[in-house]
């Protein structure tokens, strides 16, 4: 036992070495026994299923036939000619860039807004959260029946004289109507997130500004903006990677539909992998869609990263 | 006025200035309050009116839909979402559901979270960045795999099907294993000289200790399995195993929408989680507020 120490020691019998390796399986076993069930249920629904996503992709892939042909690169030449999916990519492309920015920009005003005022506070907070927590499906269900002719936000319009349209049956409005929804639902959320940022900026910054004369505006580009820099970058990267996988809203709402203005990717997926059930194209289409994200994180990462903010 | 005075009046110019500058703040403020205020309308309206529209008889939500006061105030719309709507059979599902997830969850991220805190063995590093990675996952692409997957296991339309995939979850193994690593040491090794093994260590020390953690974890875990809507309408193919958001989802499918239903089944949806909210605001808060300033 006393050459354990010295891996190099030639005379080292082998049933010592195994003696050692028991010793050390001994200590460390609970470890590997404790991981071992989330360990399990991670490898097989994280990573066998996206090796196997990327496996089916480049094969015609059904539940119900036998014959799975490998098909090569056939589903994404498909899937780029695909009209249904150009539509769907530049539903999902407008609707990125329309709510990303905006629900950013709602909810950082309101958190420095909400900032401001002395009462009411915590009844705001708890106000805006509560289209948060409600499930999205009960969400969807209320705006269809707000968005209806006649509906509250017709009614609302027509009280400043304004004749609403039929929002989620134009094929011009249902898309704008969605996103309307969306911004108005997660506001809340981030504004969460940009009022924790705002507590950990030091009162002697402000103290500081307000000494040299700097005037609201000045101190809010200056001061606020800058060192809200890691929520804002959370904020816009996690929006994003959301925002490109819609689904819910369009599904429930309006189906795709009226002429596919509402398709986005992740319902042209769902069209193929779960109603006609080309398993392989659609995770061909979802592999795009994947590969879109990541291109998009990553700029946003870089762009974030390199630019010195303060 | 003051722009008239000449020199002497300085001081009435100083004065001026100050009003000036305390107008338009006390208008400002009332601009934010404004602001604010409608925002707050806009929010909490459309749950009135759900709340309002399920107490409302037929005739009474048909003839007046926008008014808040339900006149006579009524019953019928829940029982008949309950009966004809099978939201008693829909709403049993999901407590099932969330339930399951829940305890499950929360046991084996804890157990596998306190192993990467504070189990010292090979590769841990390693292992843990693996888990870590799948959050980086887009749940896009792991759909179809992980019905695949499940529909190879036989667990298609079954009760496991729905919960199975949902008992680890990367978030909830990081956020536990950040509270553990807090934890002083010395209690544990108090607790191994009294001759506690691992696992009596992280049940009767560490569980304990990680309460406000777990509280969090778990209204986060409770909150996503309850709305959870996308994965239950995939495996599953039988109405009696439907959770409540797919049930509400079905009210929208047919062509004529039954409105009082979807409102009552939707105040019912809800009602869970506006409890939870009032006791666990703080909880929700705190651990949205953590996500945002660790990434």
């Amino acid at each position: 036992m006393t050459t354990l120490a010295q891996p190099s020691q030639p005379l080292q019998s082998r049933a010592s070495r195994q003696r050692e390796l028991w010793r050390r399986l001994k200590k460390t076993w609970p470890g590997y026994l404790f991981i071992s069930p989330a360990g399990l249920l991670i490898t097989v629904f994280s990573y066998v299923a996206i090796i196997f996503s990327l496996y089916i992709s480049f094969h015609q892939y059904d539940i119900i036939s036998e014959a799975r042909p490998f098909e090569g690169l056939e589903n994404y030449a498909r899937a780029l000619n695909d009209k249904l999916v150009r539509i769907s990519f530049r539903n999902t492309f407008v609707y990125v860039a329309v709510i990303v920015p905006s629900i950013t920009v709602i909810s950082l005003l309101l958190a420095v807004l909400g900032n401001q005022v002395r009462r009411g506070r915590a009844l705001f907070r708890t106000i805006f959260f509560i289209p948060t927590i409600t499930p999205i499906v009960v969400t969807s269900m209320l705006w269809v029946w707000l968005y209806e002719p006649t509906g509250g936000i017709n009614r609302l319009l027509q009280m400043i004289n304004i004749e609403g349209p039929n929002w989620l049956f134009d094929p011009s409005t249902a898309l704008p109507a969605i996103m309307i929804m969306t911004i108005w639902g997660a506001v809340g959320y981030y504004m969460i997130i940009f009022l924790a940022g705002l507590a950990e900026i030091p009162e002697v910054f402000y103290e500081a500004a307000k000494v040299d004369g700097a005037g609201r505006w000045h101190t809010f580009w200056k001061i606020t903006i800058p060192l809200l820099r890691n929520s804002l970058i959370f904020a816009f990267v996690t929006l994003t990677i959301a925002a490109f996988q819609v689904f819910t809203q369009a599904f429930i709402m309006t189906q795709g539909g009226p002429m596919n203005s509402t398709q986005t990717v992740q319902m042209v997926v769902y069209h193929y992998a779960f109603q006609r059930f080309q398993m392989g194209y659609a995770s061909a289409i979802s592999w795009l869609l994947f590969g879109v994200i990541f291109f998009f994180s990553a700029l946003q990462l870089k762009l974030f990263m390199s630019r010195e903010l303060y | 006025m003051a722009r008239t005075l000449s020199s002497p009046g300085s001081g009435v110019k100083e004065r001026d200035k100050k009003l000036l500058l305390a107008a338009t703040r006390r208008s400002f403020t009332i601009i934010v309050y404004a602001l604010l205020i409608a925002l707050a309308f806009s929010m909490i309206f459309p749950y009135l009116w759900m709340l309002a529209n399920s107490f409302k008889s037929r005739t009474d939500f048909f003839t007046n839909p926008y008014s808040v006061i339900p006149m006579p105030p009524t019953l019928s719309t829940y029982y008949d979402a309950l009966t004809i709507g099978r939201m008693g059979v829909y709403l049993g599902n999901s407590i099932l559901y969330a339930a399951a997830v829940l305890v499950v969850q929360l046991f084996i991220d804890s157990l596998a979270a306190y192993s990467f805190a504070r189990v010292e063995f090979p590769g841990r590093e390693t292992l843990f960045l693996a888990v870590l990675a799948t959050l980086m996952l887009p749940g896009s692409v792991t759909l179809i795999p992980t019905f695949l997957i499940a529909h190879g296991l036989g667990l298609t339309n079954t009760f496991t099907g729905v919960v199975l995939p949902g008992f680890a979850g990367a978030f909830g193994i990081f956020l536990l294993r950040q509270f553990f690593l807090n934890i002083p040491r010395e209690l544990e090794d108090a607790a191994r000289i009294d001759g506690s093994g691992f696992f009596g260590t992280y049940w009767r020390i560490m569980l304990p200790l990680a309460k406000p953690a777990m509280v969090t974890l778990g209204v986060f875990i409770f909150l996503n399995e309850w709305s959870s809507f996308v994965w239950p309408l995939i495996i599953l193919s039988d109405w009696k195993k439907y959770p409540v958001t797919v049930g509400i989802a079905l009210f929208r499918d047919v062509n004529q929408i039954n409105w009082p239903a979807v409102f009552a089944g939707s105040t019912i949806v809800s009602f869970p989680i506006v409890i939870l909210f009032i006791i666990a605001q703080e909880y929700i808060i705190g651990g949205i507020s953590l996500s945002g300033l660790k990434g």
